[in-house]
């Protein structure tokens, strides 16, 4: 009944009440037990022994060449890093200085630091935030970490370490195309953290994506972590990088690392290796034949698209960045002439000269334009809408057709070529040949020349004019506004070497993709036309052709089949570099190159391929300043060509990196 | 004179006492997550480090349910009862919806997405069972019916919620529900005699259960409560770091914004689930007590408005109301100090986010509307 209830209710709130109250008793009891009685306990706890979650940066990948030389490995690094917070606790900034100072002081005697380097650091360490590590230094010798190591119990806040550092076996031979690594910068930083924000796609502001910047900064402050500043390093950071693990650190009161503790499900990934198509022995082989003249060589394998060797000479070594290069080196590099950080192959644009008539030559056949057997009259000059256009032989080359126009690189038969078939067709034709185009590769920087026409030039901001017919005519020798890397230029010669059938270049073949969807592609000539100009390439280096000293590369038949007895086919050129103009004399004719200041001769190009009946390698060379393409630039792509069929690197398969053992909880996690 | 039909005069008959209970928990709530985001002396820099988001964030979230719980208590006690019914069916339909479509979250399926807004059925649930239990036995006591057999029918309504939500899962929610539900049935008068059959039979099963019931992480946390040393860096770690933060604070605790523990990370949910390390360390133990005590005015006096309501449904609606409240704060902080295993279960009013704040203030808000219609020995016939 109704009446029954409300009779017991009031009982029933009584029982509730009491074991509310037993409840309040039994919770106040144990906080009493836990913050009265063993209040001193966990005090010590709290003040003893903290646990710190830090990142440990992951093994960087390998970068091998096609052979499975290592290009960037990594080796032991011996390093020390000083924690602030554990030198002075001191609240007053200027008694903290004085204390980390004094640190900075002993370890830096040991050390042999710098005193700029040492006041370099004070100001780091002394600058918020100051709760992580600073790097004292780096790449040390084991004498060296010993030392630190007995030293460290009297250094409050310094700890000797053992970790992993980037290092470049065959120092400057590939400055340019795998980069370096570097300690990361605020710019860095930043940098990486939009990077990975973007490809994890997650908003700078949600919390995954904040927690994942929080994440990403960390690890690249952590005193080992490098970042990649160019080439492949900065390109492929985030596969070579991997993913960091987690260390749980234990510290005493002091901050200072008692133990590490290994826990398995924290442990990082490694990053992915990467191979490259490159044989390092090539590209040294490149390289000492350059000796000391700066510029650059470009191989590519005419049957896979591979590139073989890509050198720009001079070079720095890579090593001298890793651990941060002194400012003083660093500006004698930038202000070498022969610019040694400069990318030639694939930053440099030059005007390719001669070599663009083997485009020329192929446009005005396509077209009709021109006959192979139509000749042109060459007197050493040839008059154009209302001046004269010199050929590069004063006297006159006297009646020219085709192959004879290009055996002997006759001005006066492709400013006829050019005018005749337009810009319009030589632009089409240029793309065709892979010119006007920037290659991914899968590194940093990189350029395309420029292919003019009439609508470029009106859409040039700083030009904005209409195509004038003259423009034609210089355009027909490759100078003028016709620009290419090179590269590109190594890519011509491959497309006129292989034909239609040439795959797209590429520099890297497993580690990373590299996806370049936008390459014109080269496409069916009219039957004829590119063994024409493969003809007149031939004519280049047989008897009485600008290069014919260069032609054999097999002359005593020691090359094993089927590159026995193997000749080369090529264009040599000699470009002009912008301003020479007012170095003519009254008459408008150039004074002698070699009487000019280094920096004002001509560049020395020259473009080849071999063997000529069934090309495998193609080169394009150039030499800054080298004045003279077939005297300069022949002999060097005919050592480069003798050596590449004496070695056929490109008929060795590619190296396949071996699955890395990774003590890891999901089981072995396979780079890709 | 205000006239006693008007709205004003509602306001003026509000039990102020327990509204100054709640704002002040509120306040104090609002303070420790001013402290949480803050620091007297910041690791990174040693300087006074502020941060105010979550504190103010939590402040216009109780504000906003502070107009809700007025709006719930100023309106007829009369429709909360004709809503009880439908509120119980809807909350049911909404369970099997999660189970059909609902969101994943942690390995646990509780969110059910409908257009723009996200729901939480269990939630919902707290509030609904007691609501429905209580016009159950209203209508019951006015049949003149008290027999065991209500009492069956009544602990079914309880089970089926409680199985959807178990089977999401989501032990401490289906804890909660349970125990809010048992809670209405035994003030309903059930016989102490079954009341102690049923413990007995509780305490037979439990070892059962403990080997076959549960899922391996909840038996891990039943293992973690009773020995956090045995893996101090694994599953023990938010526990005896929490405890070396409650311990250290001692009797008078190390003032406000002066915690050490919270600066380091070492405490996870330290915002939110754990918020009572903050409080026990910067306020210590009469701070904690402080806060404890706050709690029990509010629990005595949620029950001295049961106890005054002339309506059945009114004193089970209050008494069921009262019981969820106990539920949270004890489990919580018998959580956080040790004596019960690791659910997620927050502290009512004071941590930071979730949908705890909505439900508890909806839940005052009903206590509210029962005192001001505890002179309304309310009929429900009629309703739906």
């Amino acid at each position: 009944m109704n009446r029954d209830w409300k009779n017991l209710f009031p009982s029933r709130r009584m029982i509730f009440l009491g074991a509310g109250g037993v409840v309040l008793l039994g919770l106040t009891a144990r906080l009493a037990e836990l913050q009265l009685f063993r209040q001193a306990e966990f005090e010590t706890k709290a003040r003893e022994v903290r646990i710190k979650l830090e990142p440990a940066p992951p093994h960087r990948g390998t970068i091998y060449d096609r052979s499975g030389r290592e290009l960037a490995s990594s080796k032991r690094n011996f390093y020390v890093t000083l924690r602030p917070e554990v030198a002075s606790q001191d609240r007053d900034l200027q008694k903290r200085r004085q204390e980390i100072g004094e640190v900075i002081e002993r370890v830096g005697r040991l050390l042999r630091l710098s005193e700029a380097k040492k006041r370099t650091l004070l100001q780091d360490a002394t600058t918020p935030p100051g709760h992580r590590d600073i790097l004292i230094a780096d790449d040390l010798t084991w004498e060296e970490f010993a030392q630190v190591n007995v030293m460290a119990p009297e250094l409050a806040g310094i700890s000797a370490e053992v970790g992993e550092l980037r290092s470049y076996p065959l120092q400057a031979a590939f400055y340019h195309t795998i980069g370096y690594v570097q300690k990361a910068n605020e710019a860095d930083i930043q940098r990486m953290v939009e990077h990975e924000l973007t490809v994890a796609g997650e908003a700078p502001d949600s919390p995954e994506g904040k927690a994942r910047a929080t994440a990403v900064r960390r690890l690249y402050k952590h005193p080992a972590m490098r970042v990649g500043k160019q080439g492949i390093e900065a390109y492929g950071e985030l596969a070579l990088k991997g993913d960091p693990g987690k260390v749980r650190l234990l510290q005493n009161a002091t901050g200072r690392v008692i133990d590490r503790l290994p826990s398995e499900d924290l442990a990082g990934k490694p990053g992915a290796d990467v191979v490259l198509s490159v044989d390092a022995d090539l590209q040294n082989f490149a390289i000492q034949r350059f000796g000391s003249e700066a510029g650059s060589a470009v191989m590519i394998d005419v049957a896979t698209g591979e590139v073989m060797c890509m050198v720009s000479t001079p070079a720095p070594d890579p090593n001298l960045f890793v651990s941060g290069i002194a400012s003083a080196p660093y500006k004698a590099l930038r202000e070498d002439e022969r610019n040694p950080l400069y990318h030639k192959a694939y930053d440099g644009v030059y005007n390719p000269g001669s070599t663009f008539k083997i485009v020329v030559a192929a446009a005005a056949l396509e077209t009709g334009a021109m006959d192979p057997e139509d000749t042109v009259p060459c007197s050493g000059k040839a008059w154009y809408y209302n001046r004269f256009y010199n050929c590069w032989k004063p006297e006159g080359h006297g009646t020219m057709n085709l192959r004879t126009g290009l055996k002997n690189s006759c001005d006066c038969y492709f400013y006829r070529a050019a005018e005749r078939t337009g810009i319009e067709e030589i632009a089409k034709v240029a793309k065709r040949f892979g010119l006007g185009h920037r290659y991914e590769l899968g590194i940093t920087g990189g350029k395309a020349g420029v292919v003019p026409n009439n609508e470029w030039k009106l859409n040039h901001p700083r030009i904005k004019e209409r195509w004038y017919p003259g423009d034609t005519i210089s355009a027909g020798i490759g100078q003028g506004y016709v620009t290419a890397t090179p590269f590109e230029m190594a890519v011509m010669i491959a497309r006129a070497a292989g034909g239609a059938g040439m795959p797209d270049p590429h520099l890297i073949v497993n580690g990373l993709r590299v996806p370049d969807p936008t390459i014109t592609p080269m496409g069916e000539f009219k039957p004829g036309v590119l063994e024409l100009v493969r003809d007149g390439m031939l004519a280049v280096t047989e008897g009485g052709g600008t290069a014919a000293a260069s032609g054999s590369l097999d002359p005593e038949n020691k090359l094993p089949a089927p590159y026995t007895g193997a000749r080369m086919a090529g264009k040599s050129g000699s470009a002009q570099v912008i301003g020479l103009d007012k170095y003519r004399d009254s008459r408008g004719r150039a004074i002698s190159n070699d009487k000019l200041p280094w920096h004002l001769r001509d560049n020395a190009l020259f473009v080849a391929y071999a063997p000529i009946d069934k090309p495998r390698y193609a080169v394009a060379v150039i030499v800054e300043h080298g004045v003279s393409g077939s005297r300069v630039g022949a002999p060097i792509a005919r050592d480069l060509l003798a050596h590449a069929l004496r070695t056929d690197p490109g008929a060795r398969k590619a190296f396949v990196p071996k699955t890395r053992d990774i003590a890891s909880a999901d089981g072995a996690a396979q780079p890709t | 004179m205000i006239r006693k039909d008007t709205l004003l005069y509602k306001l003026t008959q509000l039990h102020w006492f327990l509204l100054l209970t709640i704002i002040a928990l509120a306040t104090f709530g609002s303070l420790v997550l001013f402290s949480a985001g803050s620091s007297a002396h910041d690791l990174e820099t040693g300087l006074l480090k502020i941060d105010a988001t979550m504190s103010i964030a939590h402040m216009w979230r109780f504000i906003l349910m502070l107009g809700v719980m007025l709006a719930v208590s100023l309106l007829p006690l009369r429709l909360w009862a004709s809503l009880a019914y439908p509120g119980y069916a809807i909350g049911v339909v909404l369970l099997l919806l999660v189970e059909v479509a609902g969101n994943i979250v942690n390995g646990s399926q509780r969110w059910l997405t409908i257009g723009p807004l996200t729901l939480q059925p269990s939630e919902l649930m707290k509030i609904a069972v007691p609501l429905a239990l209580a016009r159950f036995y209203h209508q019951m006591f006015a049949a003149g019916r008290s027999e065991l057999w209500i009492h069956i029918v009544a602990f079914i309504m309880v089970a089926i919620p409680v199985a959807f939500v178990l089977k999401q899962p989501d032990l401490g929610t289906s804890l909660m529900i349970l125990g809010t539900g048992c809670g209405v049935i035994f003030f309903a008068g059930i016989s102490l005699r079954v009341v102690a059959g049923i413990m007995l039979l509780v305490a037979v099963m439990a070892p059962v259960v403990y080997f076959f019931g549960l899922h391996d992480y909840q038996r891990e946390r039943i293992h973690t409560m009773v020995d956090p040393n045995a893996d101090p860096l694994g599953a023990g770690y938010q526990l005896l770091q929490g405890q070396i933060a409650i311990g250290s604070g001692g009797l008078a605790g190390k003032g406000f914004m002066e915690g050490a523990q919270k600066e380091l990370e070492y405490i996870p949910e330290q915002n939110t689930d754990f918020i009572f390390t903050i409080i026990a360390e910067e306020f210590g133990f009469v701070g904690a007590m402080v806060m404890l005590a706050a709690w029990a005015i509010a629990i005595v006096q949620g029950m001295v408005i049961a106890g005054t309501s002339r309506s059945s449904f009114g004193s089970l609606a209050a008494s069921g109301f009262v019981t969820t409240l106990m539920l949270y704060v004890g489990i919580n902080i018998g959580m956080v100090i040790g004596l019960l295993p690791v659910v997620g279960i927050p502290l009512p009013l004071i941590s930071y986010g979730g949908t705890a704040i909505v439900t508890v203030m909806i839940g005052f808000g009903l206590l509210m509307a029962v005192h001001l219609n505890r002179a309304n020995d309310m009929t429900l016939r009629g309703l739906l």
